[in-house]
């Protein structure tokens, strides 16, 4: 029958009309992300070793690390995701040894100028001398070179704001 | 007939119907097309080339860039070429959350593609209908892989993680609910008078002429010739799953279009199953794999049945920890080989129509 299509096409719409809308009415209300979003990356920096192992496991060379030897260990001191060239693919967070890597559900990671778009996601100087308790010990014969409290030292010198990013707690700080 | 001075029209490479950067240069007498040029590239990023200094790892983020529509599929047919050359165990569990994964991608992407077919036609309801559907799909895939196109899924060995608590019964529950909708579509937009008049008995592509230009996918089986690899070689855990390959037989858009609706119902039951069987199935989704992948030399191939027509790997393995050489056979490019001579005769409109049913993806055409 002509005009079938045309009646049938009309039902379709007005049942349409009446189900619950499913648009979201971004930026005002935020969408749900799960759990395993792969959003920015954080850090937890006290687990990190500065092994490298996510930079080595990135397809993109995505992400910058420096350390410095402190002692016998490593210190990481900068930690620099370039999202600008990030695939959100997962290969770094799954190649972590320590689990310090994880994905955060913030997704905006929009900027005004490119040169904002790198997350800094750690930026610290290197104290001079091992944290650890043991250190009047090991630096037994060299006592001149230790300087007073070497921790106090490095909140110092870390900028509020970068401190606060590196922490994963001001994501809205970055680039500013 | 009548002839007028032929004119030349480049249709494309940013012509929303060319289903991304794709140009044909159209030679024409008036609305008919006397003859077609495809021309493709505009998107070529040498993802081939850029395997070579990766390693075997690092290329699955790569692969799902070929078809982002249905990712999964694209990591599936290369993790499968890898552990062809290697000798991997893929435990069970893990095939299944690849048929699962695999499924609802194959489903994405048909949605797509029969939602922008309507709207290549005319219809724009029946795109967004598409999308709705399409939406929760990848809901699913994001709360599963934690990306929503690019799912970088599967790794070596298995896939990256299980399904997190509840998700398999959120996907039974949906597919519960998909064949209702698939009516809907069945009903908007196949029963729409317009479309069929659009589409049936336009671009016809005849079995011999399906088979001797490669065709594959949905594009071969609207020609009614039955050939689907699930079926033909089965891979993964698809002998154990019970459907029917649908096939068309007139070989027209119309045809092509149709095949991709049922094969949505197809996928339903394919799930439906997969669900069911991996409540049975316990153990890990990743097999003991070494951590710095070296595979010996030699090469392997891989083809598994994408939404778009088969994808291969083709990987060569010098030893070391990086790929000789990759090389991707790319349904949609070999899907287009045909479009010249298919073209040819046709109205400026049915090119549209045509190139639309063919369904391709950039990102696999240029590679
Ligand atoms: S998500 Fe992938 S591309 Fe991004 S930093 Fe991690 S490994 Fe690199
Ligand atoms: S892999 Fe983990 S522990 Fe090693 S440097 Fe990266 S974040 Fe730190």
């Amino acid at each position: 029958m002509f005009g079938k299509g045309l009646v049938k096409g009309l039902v379709i719409t007005w049942k349409e009309f009446w189900t619950p809308k499913v648009t979201i009415q971004y930026p005002e209300e935020q969408p749900p992300v799960p759990e395993r979003f792969h959003g920015r990356l954080s850090i937890e920096v006290d687990k990190c070793i500065a092994c490298g192992m996510c930079v080595n496991a990135c397809p993109n060379k995505v992400i910058e690390l420096k350390k410095q030897k402190v002692g016998k260990k490593q210190f990481l001191t900068d930690y620099v995701q370039n999202v600008q060239y990030c695939l959100f693919c997962g290969l770094c967070v799954e190649a972590c040894p320590k689990d310090a890597l994880h994905f955060t559900a913030i997704f905006n990671m929009n900027q005004y100028f490119y040169d904002n778009l790198p997350v800094v996601l750690v930026q610290r100087e290197a104290p001079a001398e091992p944290v650890e308790k043991e250190e009047p010990a090991a630096k037994a014969g060299s006592g001149d070179k230790v300087k007073p409290k070497p921790k106090a030292k490095v909140d110092k010198s870390v900028p509020a704001a970068a401190s606060e990013v590196a922490a994963g707690k001001a994501p809205d700080k970055e680039g500013q | 007939m009548l002839k007028t001075q032929e004119y030349n029209l480049n249709l494309g490479p940013q012509h929303p119907s060319t289903h991304g950067v794709f140009r044909i240069l159209l030679t024409l007498d008036g609305e008919r097309v006397v003859k077609a040029e495809p021309i493709p590239g505009y998107l070529h990023r040498g993802v081939e080339k850029l395997a070579e200094a990766r390693t075997y790892t690092q290329f699955i983020p790569y692969t799902d860039r070929l078809d982002y529509l249905a990712a999964m599929l694209q990591n599936w047919g290369y993790v499968m070429a890898v552990e062809k050359l290697m000798g991997i165990e893929v435990p069970e569990r893990a095939e299944y959350m690849r048929v699962i994964c695999g499924e609802l991608s194959r489903l994405a992407s048909h949605l797509i593609a029969i939602g922008t077919y309507s709207m290549d036609t005319g219809g724009v309801t029946g795109f967004e209908l598409a999308l709705r559907e399409r939406e929760t799909t990848m809901d699913l895939l994001e709360e599963l892989t934690g990306s929503r196109m690019t799912l970088s899924y599967a790794r070596i060995g298995g896939v990256a993680a299980d399904a997190p608590e509840g998700w398999l019964d959120k996907v039974d529950k949906f597919m519960d609910k998909m064949p209702a909708y698939i009516d809907e579509y069945d009903g908007l937009i196949a029963g729409n008078e317009i479309f069929q008049a659009r589409t049936m008995q336009v671009g016809v592509i005849k079995p011999e002429t399906a088979i001797s230009y490669s065709l594959s996918g949905p594009n071969l089986r609207g020609s009614g010739v039955n050939y689907d690899l699930r079926k033909a070689k089965p891979y993964s855990v698809y002998d154990r799953i019970d459907f029917d390959v649908p096939l068309g037989t007139n070989g027209d858009c119309y045809d092509r279009f149709y095949c991709r609706l049922q094969e949505m119902r197809q996928i339903v039951r394919i799930l439906k199953q997969a669900v069911a069987q991996i409540k049975e199935v316990d153990g890990p989704v990743i097999g003991k794999v070494p951590k710095v992948l070296k595979p010996p030399k030699g090469e392997a191939y891989e083809e598994i049945e994408s939404s778009k027509g088969i994808i291969g790997y083709y990987v060569v393995s010098d030893g070391s920890a990086k790929p000789y050489r990759i090389h991707v056979r790319r349904g949609s490019f070999i899907n287009l080989g045909y479009l010249d001579e298919l073209l040819r005769g046709v109205l400026l409109a049915d090119v549209i129509a045509i190139l639309g049913s063919l369904d391709i993806i950039l990102g696999e055409v240029d590679c």
